[in-house]
């Protein structure tokens, strides 16, 4: 039972905020809608009710997201707009090997998206069979891999660990 | 110096384009004055007033599309129809063959992201769908939306994803089907009920007309679905999102089965 919740909740608010009313008509429509796709689509989407239900991962999710969108995006940002606006573009690229820990694949991808999404980093390959992200840095701090989690990926894994793992 | 007198132009320009296009009217005059057929059609789409001319929809779009000049609209229906019928003919008995191939799809992460969206993309066309008499979208718009579903299907996960969920080409033409013929209950409707307690009906009729009382119900309980219009859209939603998938799917196929099987049947 506690499989559905989660898919249920996705579709419905999803209806709800994309049609922008909550008469009793889309109330019917989005409910009948929210439990047909989640009775469909939960078994490839959900794997652990208890966490996906988990109130405390959900709010650790919110905090993260807060945190991503303020604090990572500003640090990533000030240190790429010092590159643009600095004369003698001090770039160094490089793809680097990038080690990732994390076993959920809802843990490895938001990962993912977090390093691409921050200017400066783009994951442009994933191996999962060895484990690595394959990731463009533009300001390269060191070629080993350890260097490049430290540097890249650590902070996002951790925080995100606590949400999905 | 010289990234002064860049600078110091752009703003100028900025400045000068925007104080002419804001208090010069560079851009020429809005149209304010509205064309009579665009008045006519304002006027009439949502009308409690002039019942025997109105479509009951606020949405003048669709009223047009669905009202005014339906049987243009079911005409378009069929022709879509005819197309995937077509497609089904050249296609006929290839089907999907999993021999050999693994099906990998794209990276993992393109496909968990995938899978997040589509649930949302199924509550999206919804929407669409069942809000067609209301704001602007209806029943293609929304069959358009929810066929996208069937290309993620096969460009992320491979073809070999719709055998291993269900999907199939006998039910996609199954429910492409069953939108068809809801359809055409519902254009008959009016002409059958006529006939039967021998008041006039038309085909198509929506709301009541001149010389004919027949309407769809235009409210349930203080919702506003008017008439023929939401069963309409939702049932082409259902034609053509369904017909779109079976096109799809038969694009997926893979070229050398495709070609196998054709080959076969030249020769015999």
């Amino acid at each position: 039972m506690r499989r559905y919740v989660p898919v249920a909740v996705l579709v419905f608010a999803v209806y709800i905020v994309f049609s922008g009313s909550v008469s009793p008509y889309d109330l019917v429509i989005g409910a009948l809608l929210a439990v047909g796709v989640s009775l469909a689509a939960s078994r490839y989407l959900v794997r652990d009710p208890s966490k996906a239900c988990s109130i405390g991962r959900f709010a650790r999710l919110v905090w993260y997201a807060l945190y991503y969108l303020t604090v990572a995006e500003f640090r990533a940002h000030r240190k790429v707009i010092g590159i643009i606006l600095s004369r003698d573009m001090p770039v160094r690229p490089a793809i680097v090997r990038v080690p990732y820990r994390a076993r959920g694949e809802y843990t490895v991808v938001a990962s993912a998206n977090s390093i691409t999404n921050t200017p400066g980093t783009v994951v442009v390959d994933i191996d999962t069979d060895k484990s690595l992200f394959y990731v463009h840095w533009i300001y390269a701090e060191g070629l080993d891999p350890e260097t490049a989690y430290e540097n890249i990926l650590k902070d996002f894994e951790t925080r995100l660990s606590r949400v999905f793992e | 110096m010289r990234r002064h007198i860049v600078l110091v132009s752009i703003v100028l320009s900025v400045s000068a384009l925007a104080y002419a296009t804001t208090y010069l009217g560079a851009l020429g005059p809005l149209g304010f004055d509205t064309r009579l057929l665009a008045k006519l059609f304002l006027v009439y789409a949502y009308n409690p007033g002039a019942p025997e001319l109105t479509v009951m929809s606020p949405e003048a779009v669709t009223s047009i599309v669905w009202d005014f000049r339906g049987v243009d609209t079911l005409y378009e229906t069929v022709v879509f129809y005819m197309a995937i019928v077509a497609a089904l003919a050249i296609y006929r008995g290839i089907g999907y063959s999993s021999s050999g191939v693994r099906g990998a799809g794209l990276s993992l992460i393109v496909r968990v992201v995938t899978k997040i969206l589509i649930p949302m993309n199924v509550a999206i066309a919804v929407s669409i769908a069942a809000h067609g008499h209301l704001t602007p979208g209806g029943g293609f718009q929304a069959g358009a939306a929810l066929a996208v579903v069937s290309v993620l299907l096969a460009v992320v996960f491979s073809a070999l994803s719709f055998g291993k969920l269900g999907v199939s080409l006998a039910r996609a033409v199954a429910l492409r089907s069953a939108g068809l013929l809801t359809i055409a209950a519902v254009v008959l409707a009016p002409v059958a009920f006529g006939v039967a307690t021998g008041i006039r009906g038309f085909l198509m009729q929506n709301y009541v007309k001149l010389d004919s009382p027949l309407a769809f119900p235009t409210h349930v309980s203080g919702q506003l679905i008017s008439g023929t219009l939401i069963w309409l859209n939702l049932a082409e939603f259902f034609a053509v999102s369904f017909g779109f998938f079976v096109i799809f799917m038969l694009l997926s196929l893979r070229e050398d089965v495709v070609r196998e099987q054709l080959g076969e049947e030249h020769e015999h």
